[in-house]
C-alpha cells in the first residue's frame, strides 16, 4: 500500500520525525520499512496484512497515526447530497452470494475532461496515470477511504439493466484497459441486456467504461464475495488494487459514505446533477457490534497491570467506543474494524498501542514436563552418527529433497516408485528423493579434490525414515568400510550379517551388500554401479553406504565395561592361506570366538592368497605362559582349518 | 673384597661423571643397584664372609651405596638443569599437522545450538512430517482455503492429495491433539513452497518451531523467551525489538527484528538498508487453534514462535547466498 506524505498531511499533522514514525507504525502492525521518491513525492511503502483491509487507505493509516499521537483525524467534509429532480432508471438482478450489497447512484449532464491539478497530483503520487475527471476520483475515493468503486456510462448500460452472475467459465471479456480475457468459472460478472460490463471486484469492461462523450453516469460501490474475488483473480493472474482490498474484505458499511463523497467531488469537478435516490441493496444491515474486553484477563494474559483509564484512552484512540462496567470493558466495533471478532483481538488492540517494547521480559514459571510428548524425536543416535562421521573424516552435506527424474533413472531406480510433485518448480525439482546417495553423488562430481569424503543425515521418502549416507571417492575399500566398522562398534552393534546382496541397483551387484541383524536390515555399502557412475559422468570409482537409523538405533546397545587387565598382553603375528572367496571378517570373528582369553584380533596385512593376523592374547587373572599360548594358537589352527580349510603358512 | 667395592665405587663414579642423558644414568642405576646389579651381587656374597668381616664389609658396601646412588640425584638433578638451561632455538610458528577430520555443516551446527537453548528452557524436541495434510498445515491454523495468507506460502501438491508442509506450524495441532497440557515443545525440520530459487528464497528451508501452553503463560513470558533465545545465539548485547502482525493462527501476533550484526543497524545490503532482520515471527496462540487440539482455551493458553534457521545462519556467518547452505563444496564445507 503506497501511502504519499502530502495526502496523509490532509488527513492528520505529522508530529513524530519520518524515521521515528515508520517505526512506531511498524511495531503497532503496519511493516513501513521502505520511503520512496513516487513523482517527485515522498511515498510510504507499507506492507499491509491480510487482517487489515482498513489499512488499505490513506485515512486508514491517518487513523493510526492519530491513535498513536493521541491526535484526532480531520475527516474529509461531505456534503449531504441534493434530491435528485430526475429519476434515471436502473432495474437491477442482484445474487447475495456473489455481491452482499450493492451501493449506487446516477449522475447525468456530466463532462468528461482531465482532472484539477490538485486531482492529478494525487493519482501520480500513488503510481497510477491520471485518466479523466471521473475515473479519477473513483481511484482517489478508493485510496481515501479504502473502498473501491466502479463508474459506468450509464448510456451503455444496454436495457438500463444489470445482472450479478458468476460466470460459467470461456466468457469472453475485455477490460476497460483494452485487456482480452477468458473468464474461469464462477467470477462474478455484471451482465447488461447483451453483454459482460463488469468483472466484479476485479476490472470495469471496456464496454460501458467511461469514455470523452460520456454524459450520464452510474457510480457503484460494491461488497463482494472475498473467496470468489481472490479465486478468480489468481485463476486470470490478475491483482488489481480493487482487487487487494475485496480478498481481504472492504468496510461492508462504508458503501454509501464511499458513494457520497465520490459524488460530491464528481459534481465539483465534472459538473452534472444526482439523477437517481441512492440505491442500496443488502440482505441484512451491517452495523457496529458489541465486544467484551474483561480487564482481569487482559492482564492476565499480557503479564502487566495495564490501569482501566489507561485501556480504556487507548480504546478511545482507536474508535472501539469503550465503556467500562467492573472489571468488563464493552467496545462498540465500527464496521471497518470487522477483523475484531474476539476477546484475544482487543487484547492485541491494547498491547500493540501500549507498545510491544514496553513490556517487561518474564521467562514461563510453569512446571517442565516430565513425560514426553507426542511426536517426541530423540536425536541421541543422529548426533553420536554425526560425530563419528566427522571424527572419520567425512564432511557434512544437506541436498535438496526434491530431485529430477533424469537423477532417478540415472541412479538406475524407477521414477513410479517415487513421490511426484503435481506442480513442480521446475523439472530439476520434481520428485522426492528415496535415496541420499545420488545426491551425494552429485557432491563428490562436484569436488574436484582427489579424496572427497562426504555424507548426509536426512529423511528420504515416501517413507520418511532417517538416513546416514556416506561417500568415498579417491580411496580404497577398506578405509572406506572403516567408517562403517567404526558406526557398529560405536554404537555397540554385534552379531550383524553381511549378505552379498543389495536390492538397489545404485551398487555394483558383485561388490555391495547388505547388513543385517536379525532379520532387520541395517542398510547397504559397496561400491557404485559403473553403469551409474557412466551416468554421472564421474571417472572415479565410488563407495557408498546408506545405513537405517532407526535400525541402527533398535541394533544398538550400551557395551558393558571390560576391565583392564593388569597382567601384560601376549602379542602374535599368524599368517594364513585361504582358498578363493574366503570370508575373511567371518574368520576374524571365528579367531576371536575361540577363547575368552584372545582379546583382540586385527587383520595386518594381505599378500596374495596369505592373510596375516595379529592377535592379541591377555588375561584378567595371572600373565599368561608359552605353554598357555601354544595351546591357544593351535586352537586357533585346527579352528581355521575345520571351518575355512585355512592352513598356517 | 674391600678393594672390590671401592673399584666398584672408582668405576661408578666415573661412568656416572660422564653421563650425557637421563636414559643413560637409569641404565647404570640398573648396573649396579639393580637386582642383578654389580653392588647388589656383592651384597648377597656378604654371607659368605666369615662372620668377624660381615659388619665391617657391610658398613662399606652401605656407604658406598649410598655414595653411589647420591651422585645418580645429584647427576639426575644437574641433567634436568641443563636440559631448560640451555635455551636452545625452538621455532613455535613451525605449522602443525591437522587430524583430518570432517565437517560439520553450520545449518546442523546452528540447530544443535538452537536445541540446546531450548532444552535448558524444558522444551522437548518433536518431529513430524514433511508430507502433510492441508488440514494440520492450513486449517487447523485457522487458515481456510482461499485466505489471502496463503498467497505467501504457495504451496507443493502431491498427487495423493497431500501436500509438502509450508511451515512446521503444522506440527501445533497435532501435538496438542496427543499432549496432555502443560508442554513445551521444539519442532525444527524443512518445508518446502513454491518459490524460484534466488539469493534470498529456496523451495526448500529450515525452521524451528516452538510452542508452549500452560495455566498462565504470559505475552511477557513469548518475549522474554524470544530475547533470551536470541541473546544466548548472538551474544548479550544483541538488539531486538517487537513489532505487531498478523498470522490467523496467533493473537496478539508478533514480529521480532534483530539488530543486523553484519552492520550493527547502519544499514546494508544484507538487511536491505534497514538495519533490521526480520528473524522470528511469533505470537499468543489463538483459541480456535487450541481447539483444534482439543485443549480448553478457557483453562490454558499459550505461546508459539518460529524461527528461520537458515537466517540465523546467514546472520552469523555473513553468508549473503542462501544457496550457498546446499552447495555440497568442500571449499565451502571446509570453513565450518
Amino acid at each position: 500500500m503506497l501511502v504519499p506524505i502530502s495526502w496523509l498531511k490532509d488527513y492528520i499533522e505529522i508530529k513524530l520525525p519520518l524515521k521515528d514514525l515508520m517505526w512506531r507504525l511498524t511495531e503497532i502492525g503496519l511493516t513501513s520499512e521502505k520511503l520512496e521518491k513516487i513523482n517527485g513525492e515522498e511515498v510510504l511503502d507499507i506492507e499491509v496484512t491480510a487482517n487489515r483491509p482498513d489499512w488499505m487507505s490513506i485515512l486508514g493509516v491517518a487513523y493510526e497515526i492519530a491513535a498513536i499521537q493521541g491526535d484526532k483525524v480531520k475527516e474529509p467534509q461531505i456534503k449531504k447530497l441534493a434530491k435528485s429532480k430526475k429519476t434515471f432508471e436502473i432495474k437491477v438482478k442482484n445474487n447475495f452470494q456473489a455481491i452482499e450489497r450493492w451501493s449506487a447512484i446516477i449522475i447525468s449532464g456530466i463532462e468528461i475532461k482531465p482532472s484539477p491539478e490538485w486531482l492529478q497530483k494525487r493519482i501520480l503520487s500513488v503510481g497510477l496515470r491520471p485518466i479523466n475527471n471521473v475515473v479519477d476520483i473513483t481511484n482517489f475515493v478508493m485510496f481515501e477511504m479504502g473502498m473501491p468503486m466502479h463508474a459506468f456510462d450509464y448510456d451503455e448500460i444496454k436495457g438500463h439493466e444489470m445482472t450479478f452472475m458468476l460466470s460459467q467459465g470461456g466468457e469472453e471479456f475485455t477490460s476497460v484497459d483494452e485487456l482480452p480475457y477468458k473468464l474461469p468459472k464462477d467470477a462474478i460478472i455484471i451482465k447488461d441486456k447483451e453483454r459482460i460490463i463488469d468483472l466484479a471486484g476485479i476490472k470495469g469492461g471496456l464496454n460501458s467504461g467511461i469514455k470523452a462523450n460520456t454524459k450520464n453516469i452510474l457510480l457503484h460501490s460494491t461488497i463482494n464475495n472475498p473467496v470468489l474475488i481472490r479465486r478468480t483473480s489468481i485463476a486470470l493472474g490478475l491483482r488489481s488494487d480493487a482487487s487487494a482490498i475485496y480478498e481481504r474484505g472492504p468496510d461492508k458499511g462504508g458503501t454509501i459514505k464511499a458513494i457520497k463523497r465520490a459524488t460530491n467531488l464528481i459534481l465539483e469537478t465534472a459538473g452534472g446533477e444526482v439523477a437517481s435516490d441512492l440505491i442500496d441493496l443488502k440482505q441484512k444491515e451491517f452495523k457496529p457490534y458489541p465486544l467484551d474486553l474483561n480487564l482481569k484477563r487482559l492482564n492476565e494474559v499480557l503479564g502487566v497491570e495495564i490501569k482501566k483509564e489507561k485501556v480504556i484512552k487507548i480504546l478511545s484512540s482507536l474508535n472501539l467506543n469503550p465503556k467500562a462496567k467492573g472489571e468488563k470493558i464493552t467496545c462498540i466495533i465500527p464496521t471497518k474494524r470487522s477483523d475484531l471478532k474476539i476477546e484475544e483481538d482487543l487484547i492485541e488492540e491494547v498491547a500493540r498501542i501500549y507498545g510491544y517494547n514496553n513490556f517487561p521480559l518474564t521467562l514461563p514459571e510453569g512446571k517442565v514436563k516430565e513425560e514426553k510428548i507426542a511426536y517426541f524425536k530423540d536425536d541421541k543416535i543422529e548426533k553420536r552418527l554425526r560425530e563419528i562421521m566427522i571424527a572419520s573424516g567425512y564432511s557434512e552435506t544437506m541436498n535438496y529433497s526434491l530431485i529430477s527424474e533424469k537423477i532417478i533413472k540415472d541412479s538406475l531406480s524407477d521414477p513410479e516408485k517415487h513421490i511426484k510433485i503435481k506442480n513442480p518448480v521446475s523439472l530439476d525439482y520434481q520428485y522426492l528423493r528415496s535415496s541420499l546417495i545420488p545426491s551425494l553423488i552429485l557432491a563428490a562430481k562436484l569436488n574436484t579434490d582427489k579424496t572427497v569424503k562426504l555424507f548426509e543425515i536426512d529423511k528420504v521418502f515416501p517413507d520418511e525414515k532417517y538416513k546416514v549416507s556416506a561417500i568415498g571417492k579417491g580411496i580404497e575399500f577398506r578405509e572406506f568400510k572403516g567408517a562403517i566398522d567404526l558406526i557398529l562398534e560405536k554404537l555397540g552393534i554385534e552379531n550383524y550379517e553381511t549378505i552379498f546382496e543389495v536390492e538397489n541397483q545404485i551398487f555394483h551387484p558383485a561388490k555391495s551388500g547388505t547388513i543385517k541383524v536379525k532379520e532387520s536390515n541395517i542398510g547397504y555399502f559397496g561400491e557404485i554401479n559403473p553403469q551409474v557412475r557412466e551416468n554421472f559422468a564421474v571417472k572415479e570409482i565410488l563407495w557408498a553406504f546408506e545405513l537405517d537409523l532407526e535400525a541402527l538405533k533398535n541394533s544398538s546397545k550400551i557395551r558393558t565395561f571390560f576391565p583392564v587387565s593388569s597382567y601384560p598382553p601376549q602379542i602374535e603375528d599368524l599368517t594364513f592361506v585361504f582358498p578363493p572367496k574366503t570370508k575373511i571378517g567371518e574368520v576374524i570373528e571365528s579367531i576371536r570366538k575361540t577363547s575368552d582369553l584372545i582379546r583382540n584380533v586385527e587383520l595386518k596385512d594381505i599378500y596374495q592368497d596369505a592373510f596375516t593376523f595379529r592377535i592379541t592374547y591377555q588375561s584378567n587373572k595371572k600373565t599368561l605362559n608359552d605353554a598357555e599360548i601354544a595351546s591357544l594358537r593351535e586352537k586357533i589352527i585346527e579352528e581355521i582349518k575345520k571351518k575355512y580349510a585355512g592352513s598356517v603358512k | 673384597m674391600n678393594e672390590d667395592i671401592i673399584n666398584l665405587k672408582n668405576e661408578a663414579f666415573a661412568q656416572i661423571n660422564t653421563v650425557k642423558s637421563i636414559d643413560e644414568l637409569e641404565e647404570i642405576r640398573i648396573a649396579y643397584l639393580g637386582r642383578n646389579g654389580k653392588l647388589t651381587n656383592l651384597i648377597k656374597k656378604i654371607k659368605d664372609l666369615p662372620p668377624e668381616k660381615r659388619s665391617q664389609t657391610g658398613l662399606l658396601i652401605n656407604e658406598t651405596k649410598k655414595n653411589i646412588e647420591n651422585l645418580l640425584n645429584d647427576k639426575r638433578q644437574n641433567l634436568i638443569k641443563s636440559l631448560t638451561e640451555k635455551r636452545e632455538w625452538f621455532d613455535l610458528t613451525l605449522p602443525g599437522t591437522k587430524p583430518e577430520m570432517g565437517h560439520k555443516h553450520p545449518l546442523k551446527e546452528v540447530l544443535e545450538e538452537v536445541k540446546d537453548i531450548f532444552k535448558y528452557l524444558g522444551y522437548q524436541v518433536a518431529e513430524g512430517p514433511e508430507i502433510e495434510s492441508d488440514y494440520y498445515n492450513f486449517e487447523a491454523l485457522n487458515i481456510p482455503k482461499d485466505h489471502p495468507a496463503r498467497d505467501t506460502q504457495m504451496t507443493f501438491y502431491l498427487e495423493n492429495g497431500k501436500i509438502l508442509r509450508t511451515q512446521t506450524s503444522a506440527m501445533q495441532v497435532r501435538v496438542m491433539e496427543k499432549t496432555k497440557p502443560p508442554f513445551r515443545v521444539l519442532v525444527p525440520g524443512r518445508n518446502f513452497r513454491f518459490e524460484q530459487v534466488d539469493a534470498s528464497h529456496g523451495f526448500e528451508f529450515w525452521q524451528v518451531e516452538g510452542f508452549a501452553v500452560d495455566k498462565n503463560i504470559r505475552f511477557t513470558d513469548l518475549l522474554g523467551t524470544i530475547s533470551f533465545v536470541l541473546k544466548s545465539l548472538f551474544g548479550k548485547e544483541t538488539k531486538l525489538r517487537f513489532a505487531t502482525t498478523n498470522f490467523p493462527f496467533v493473537e496478539p501476533g508478533v514480529d521480532t527484528y534483530l539488530q543486523c550484526t553484519i552492520c550493527h543497524g547502519k544499514g546494508c545490503a544484507f538487511c536491505k538498508n534497514t538495519g533490521w532482520s526480520e528473524i522470528m515471527p511469533a505470537g499468543m496462540i489463538h483459541p480456535d487453534v487450541l481447539k483444534k487440539g482439543k485443549i480448553d482455551p478457557k483453562k490454558w493458553q499459550g505461546f508459539a514462535f518460529a524461527i528461520g534457521l537458515s537466517r540465523i545462519v546467514n546472520l552469523r556467518y555473513g553468508i549473503n547466498d542462501l544457496r550457498i547452505l546446499t552447495t555440497p563444496d568442500l571449499r565451502i564445507l571446509s570453513q565450518f
